[in-house]
């Protein structure tokens, strides 16, 4: 009983807080655009913080995909609008944006490119009130409701990539080396399994705080461990760090290393003569040989120019983002969350990435194992069609 | 195995060494001047953007120590004049100012350079075989070079007449001053050297590791431990600081782990903090 | 009292009204920076107050997060929740009482090395809260945390974090005009001078910090059910700096500063920082001008307003004089074979002497003679290397601060005093030390005070009767007497006086020594004065002691040592008199 009042008190609240907020902010309720009819998308990108060097290429991607929906006439024939705010910011913070895009800015469904803290403030804060799509690459398990997944998990990256590199390259020892919290420990979870299942095996596995930036007690380790692939789950600057290290003490001769989040910009860190023997396994590179990707690489440089930032799998997930949304009101029929969850499985888009089927609110999606040469990546192998492993209802 | 000692020495060798190299710059501003500078590790980054465009404007590595020197110079110059100047002997005040000055240069270089990884060639490949063990040639000669520098600096401040002008001035300020001393003029130039070293270790470790914006903030908070456990105003205190935070990082990420590496220099720097936050060599 | 009540109420009805003017989510928002802000007021009690800057506050508010998130995710909104909930104001004040503790004691500085300790604290917690998975969640954090007694994170809870704000104000600023406020506010000003007024400045700032602890945790405990989720970033170096730099902003000197500093600066970049790209470089450098230029904060500006107030003088109440003081009088006071020496240096020389009746005692010699390094080795300013200093008998082995309960009181030598304390709380500290007892220092009764030696000294020197006016604002004159006054009222057995009539006029001078003398004859006290001038030793002392190279070069009555030959080779020697 007490419940029960307590939500209808919060759907009171939420009606009044839109208006009031609206008031507050300044913001006017008789917006022309969302009153004509228009589709509002919130994107939560970094903008600022660690993070903040995706937020240009995530931006731009958006903005692409709403281009290209709108000219085939706009999701369930409603023009797409899209709203930026930072997600480069602490939980709290992230929070606060989630509240105000829904409330204040009213928009229809939420598109988030952000570490797994600030989805989970994000979850916190929308309650399932509209559709939210989390893009990036992360450690899997997220199924709160009304929450559809995009972006790659670790049985993606890795389950097809790990025999074939045994069988390819000898990859038989491997060393993990990542940052030390969730998506590095449990990314290496999952890869133990498959390297046992190729009867390969784990020689080390090391997990470092966030500002260390000498790796050299590792790389003796790697040395004296006579492993023959790393495995990288480091983000950023420490990725960066670890490779031209590891370059500079003359393993990437004999030594093999894998990263599941080393996209185009951590490449251009690491710098061409660091980057021989480096794979790296995504749902997305720059240059993919496919005609849709070409195409799309096409457009977004007509549309960005020459100083148009650089392609990655982080940034395009915004674009697959935008286009998930597109697909599943097509196969819904009418933009109502209920209707859109209730039919959302088993909806299929062609993208940049190839065709991309929504599994357990997660997607079936290419795999791409790129070379480094320099500093751009080229695909050498493409396993189609991976399951996320993921188990949501 | 034996290689493997050798290997392992001679990285907790070249740990010590860049640490004392990062330190430096800090271990005269804040030793000397007693300036607790929180923007240290943003003029390291200064350094480390001018190599970068020095490359990006297609010169060669080698005059990026040149330009730093300019570079670090007039900043340093422009910042003792119009901000520390107001601040000595107001170590609170200092601490904050100088950690909004942080934010300020960071953001600065945020939006000159983007956010983005920097990529600076090395300017000299290849490795030495020294024992056996394969060991890069840049880091060879950077401990080199550190040697030259922290000597060099050692030399000057023991036996030149303008080090005993600064000397004199932190001894009694006063007294410096009724004996004619320009201790206004002495300090601003102390600050400028602060700033140049900085800035030179900035340049020459840019090549080792990643460059971006934020990446100051590292280097800030080794050096401080550096300096608080081996005592400032003193260059063996510079050292053995070193030695304790590189060696025992390092140390323990050979025996157990970085993070194991990580918690221990945390520990013993509030450990020294609390109890002797003179360090080990203390100026007398 | 009446105005306290009325202003917190009314700012209580201020915060509760606000939600109707701003909407829901402006209200959820300001309900977040309001928590914030009642960590701000513990860091602007340390920082304005006391004098020291915490650097890691965040290591307290994340610590009261934790607690309340776990807590409430392990029993909801059964009745378990409410103890444990306790604990996250708890854990975090003694936490942060026992760092301050171990810190402070047996310091007389708080330097910037207490604010680095803080701060390499905040990076270790945010490490620890990363990499211990089971408890903490790790870097994802602890998610699903359930309201908060039913509290909707949107409603209602807001109204409970405004009360718990304007609680936290109140209770600030009752403590602050506590005795103990006083106190926190003398450290300040004088450490040094406050552990010789016998008072554990250690303790007292630990004290400060437990508080400020206790309030950071007290933000972090609502903080868990206002967000639903904490993570490690609470924890970190990030939002222990974005503390400092509101407090800054805002004026750490008053409490509501802190508070607008939160609010403004805060909620001002998470609106802007998505429009306005240059917008933290904007704040950079208005924190940097607020640290140069306003150091009381924006809130200062407004200072000159607020400082018009007085607070009502209300009737005073005696208290006893101290039972020992009269009873035999005096102590003996033995040096024997005092040596002191740092480095090479040697300070002191097999110094030895020995007092043992009530009386005036002058110390002369020439500059560098180790008169006032014996006061200092006796006050533990300087090490004892050898030898041994007895008082009554019993060797001296004792915490500085506890001097002053065995009757040894001391004027330096320039006056030390509390430039930015009210006389009349000048008159007080002395007043209070060894007198009364820990809890009464929250008993604002105290303020009013009053002994018959304050009320004998306040008719010789009636410039101490403007009880209202700062210290500062005395002249050098009279903060000499003010000085001695304070060492007087503590009603002393050992009195050590370095060149109290140093600076003074004539008059003055004259005025000085009457009362010094007076009062040594009324009170069997023993009185050491080191002076130079030789007309005031002559008009004063019974009995000198000169001092030459560390060592007792003769001892005796005016008369004897004018005619003592080796006096007078070392001061024809050159040294000055």
């Amino acid at each position: 009983m007490k419940n029960e009042n307590n939500l209808n008190r919060r759907n009171f609240l939420l009606s009044t807080m839109a208006a009031s907020t609206a008031l507050a902010t300044g913001t006017s309720l008789l917006n022309p655009a969302s009153a004509a009819g228009s589709l509002k998308i919130g994107l939560m990108i970094p903008l600022s913080g660690p993070a903040g060097l995706f937020g240009p290429s995530s931006k731009n991607c958006a903005e692409l995909a709403a281009e290209t929906i709108n000219n085939r006439g706009g999701i369930m024939g409603r023009p797409v609008e899209l709203v930026f705010a930072d997600a480069g910011v602490p939980p709290a913070e992230a929070t606060k944006t989630a509240i105000r895009l829904m409330l204040s800015e009213r928009v229809d469904a939420i598109i988030g490119m952000h570490d797994s803290a600030v989805r989970a403030a994000v979850i916190g804060a929308l309650k399932a009130k509209i559709p939210y799509v989390y893009t990036p690459v992360y450690e899997g398990g997220e199924c709160a409701k009304n929450t559809y997944v995009v972006g790659e998990t670790p049985p993606q990256q890795l389950a097809p990539v790990i025999p074939w590199l045994a069988q390819n390259k000898g990859v038989n020892k491997w060393y993990m080396i990542g940052n030390d919290y969730n998506w590095p420990r449990l990314s290496n979870e999952a890869a133990k399994s498959y390297i046992a299942s190729v009867g390969g095996k784990v020689v080390g596995e090391q997990y470092l705080p966030f500002d260390v930036n000498n790796f050299d007690a590792n790389i003796a380790q790697i040395k004296d461990s006579g492993a023959n692939g790393v495995l990288i789950t480091l983000v950023g600057g420490a990725s960066v760090g670890f490779n031209r290290s590891f370059a500079g003490f003359g393993l990437a001769d004999s030594v093999y290393r894998l990263g599941t989040l080393i996209e185009e910009n951590t490449l251009l860190g690491i710098g061409a003569e660091n980057s021989k023997n480096l794979f790296s396994s995504a749902g997305y590179f720059g240059n993919i040989n496919t005609l849709e990707n070409q195409n799309f690489v096409q457009r977004f440089q007509e549309k960005f120019g020459a100083k148009a930032p650089v392609l990655n799998t982080l940034g395009q997930s915004c674009y697959q983002g935008v286009l998930l949304l597109e697909a599943m009101a097509k196969r819904a029929g009418q933009w109502d969350k209920a209707k859109l969850a209730a039919t959302a499985e088993g909806t299929t888009f062609d993208s940049p990435r190839g065709t991309v089927t929504l599994r357990n609110r997660h997607v079936d999606t290419n795999v791409y194992l790129a070379e480094a040469n320099g500093v751009s990546f080229e695909v050498v192998k493409t396993f189609p069609n991976i399951g996320s492993g993921a188990t949501c209802s | 195995m034996e290689s493997l000692l050798v290997f392992n020495s001679l990285n907790i060798l070249y740990e010590v060494f860049s640490l004392l190299l990062v330190a430096l710059g800090l271990g005269i501003i804040f030793g000397l001047l007693r300036v607790m500078n929180m923007a240290h590790g943003e003029f390291i980054s200064l350094g480390a953007f001018t190599a970068v465009s020095c490359q990006m404007a297609g010169l060669s590595y080698w005059v990026a120590f040149p330009a730093t020197l300019v570079v670090c110079g007039s900043i340093g110059f422009l910042l003792e004049r119009f901000l520390i100047r107001q601040l000595y002997n107001r170590p609170f005040d200092t601490l904050v100012a100088t950690w909004g000055l942080s934010i300020l240069l960071r953001k600065l270089l945020e939006l000159g350079f983007g956010k983005g990884y920097q990529s600076l060639e090395l300017p000299l490949s290849g490795s030495v075989s020294i024992w056996g063990t394969g060991y890069p040639a840049y880091r060879l000669l950077l401990m080199g070079f550190i040697v030259i520098l922290v000597g060099g600096l050692t030399l000057w401040y023991n036996r030149s007449s303008a080090a005993m002008r600064v000397k004199a001035m932190i001894g009694n300020p006063e007294l410096a001053e009724s004996v004619g001393l320009n201790t206004q003029r002495l300090a601003c130039l102390t600050f400028i050297c602060g700033v140049c070293c900085a800035g030179l270790a900035g340049t020459l470790l840019a090549p080792l590791y990643s460059v971006y914006p934020a990446m100051g903030l590292d280097y800030l908070l080794r050096s401080f431990f550096i300096l608080v456990i081996g005592g400032v105003g003193n260059l063996w205190g510079l050292f053995t600081g070193a030695a304790i935070i590189g060696g025992l990082q390092s140390g323990l990420a050979v025996l157990v782990n970085q993070t194991a590496g990580y918690f221990a220099v945390l520990i013993v720097a509030i450990i020294f903090l609390w109890r002797n936050p003179d360090g080990i060599f203390h100026r007398a | 009292m009446v105005f306290f009540i009325a202003r917190n109420l009314g700012l209580l009805a201020v915060l509760w009204t606000l939600p109707v003017l701003i909407g829901d989510y402006n209200t959820y928002q300001l309900g977040l920076y309001l928590l914030y802000a009642v960590a701000a007021v513990g860091v602007a009690v340390c920082w304005g107050q006391v004098g020291f800057l915490p650097l890691g506050q965040s290591v307290f508010f994340g610590l009261g997060a934790y607690i309340s998130g776990w807590s409430l995710r392990a029993f909801g909104e059964s009745w378990q929740v409410w103890p444990l909930l306790s604990l996250a104001v708890i854990v975090p004040a003694l936490s942060a009482w026992l760092i301050g503790w171990l810190v402070f004691q047996g310091k007389k500085e708080s330097g910037p090395y207490f604010s680095l300790i803080t701060l390499a604290l905040s990076m270790l917690a945010f490490q620890l809260a990363t990499s211990w998975n089971s408890i903490t969640g790790g870097f994802n954090g602890l998610s699903g945390i359930p309201e908060f007694g039913g509290l909707d994170s949107f409603g209602s809870l807001y109204y409970l974090i405004a009360f718990c704000l304007v609680l936290a104000l109140a209770g600030s600023s009752w403590l602050l005009q506590a005795p103990l406020g006083t106190l926190w506010r003398a450290i300040s000003q004088n450490e040094p001078r406050l552990v010789f007024l016998g008072y554990s400045t250690g303790t007292l700032k630990a004290l400060a910090f437990g508080y400020s602890g206790a309030l950071a945790g007290l933000g972090g405990m609502f903080y868990a059910p206002h967000q639903g989720l904490v993570t490690p970033d609470l924890c970190g170096f990030i939002l222990a700096a974005e503390l400092v730099v509101w407090t800054a902003v805002g004026g750490r000197k008053s409490l509501l500063g802190p508070v607008s500093g939160v609010v403004l600066v805060g909620l001002l970049t998470s609106e802007l920082r998505d429009v306005f790209a240059y917008w933290e470089v904007l704040v950079a450098l208005l924190f940097i001008g607020v640290v140069l230029y306003l150091p009381n904060g924006l809130s200062g500006i407004f200072k000159p307003l607020s400082g018009l107030k007085k607070t009502k003088i209300s009737p005073e109440i005696a208290i006893p004089a101290r039972s020992s003081v009269s009873a035999n009088g005096g102590l003996s006071l033995l040096f024997d074979n005092v040596s002191s020496q740092i480095g090479t240096v040697h300070i002191l020389n097999k110094l030895s002497f020995h007092i043992k009746t009530a009386g005036i005692y002058c110390m002369i010699g020439p500059n560098g003679a180790g008169k006032t390094s014996s006061f200092n080795v006796l006050s533990g300013e300087l090490p004892l290397s050898d030898g041994t200093i007895q008082i009554n008998g019993q060797p001296l082995k004792l915490a500085q601060h506890r001097l002053s309960a065995l009757g040894i009181s001391r004027k330096f030598q320039f006056p030390s005093i509390f430039p930015e304390l009210t006389l009349r709380e000048h008159l007080s500290i002395p007043l209070w030390s060894n007198q009364a007892k820990a809890h009464q220092y929250l008993d604002h009764r105290l303020h009013r005070w009053r002994s018959q030696v304050l009320s004998s000294l306040l008719i010789q020197f009636p410039f101490l009767s403007n009880q209202h006016n700062l210290a500062s604002a005395l002249s050098h004159g009279e903060r000499q007497i003010l000085e001695l006054v304070m060492t007087l009222i503590a009603e002393p057995k050992l009195l050590l006086l370095d060149e109290p009539c140093a600076g003074l006029s004539p008059q003055e001078t004259k005025h000085v020594i009457e009362t010094i003398r007076e009062i040594t004859q009324e009170n069997n006290l023993t009185v050491i004065i080191i002076e130079h001038d030789m007309q005031l030793v002559r008009e004063l002392a019974e009995h000198l002691f000169v001092l030459h190279q560390g060592n007792l070069l003769a001892e005796g009555n005016v008369l004897e040592i004018q005619n003592n030959e080796q006096v007078k080779a070392v001061y024809a020697g050159g040294s000055k008199t």
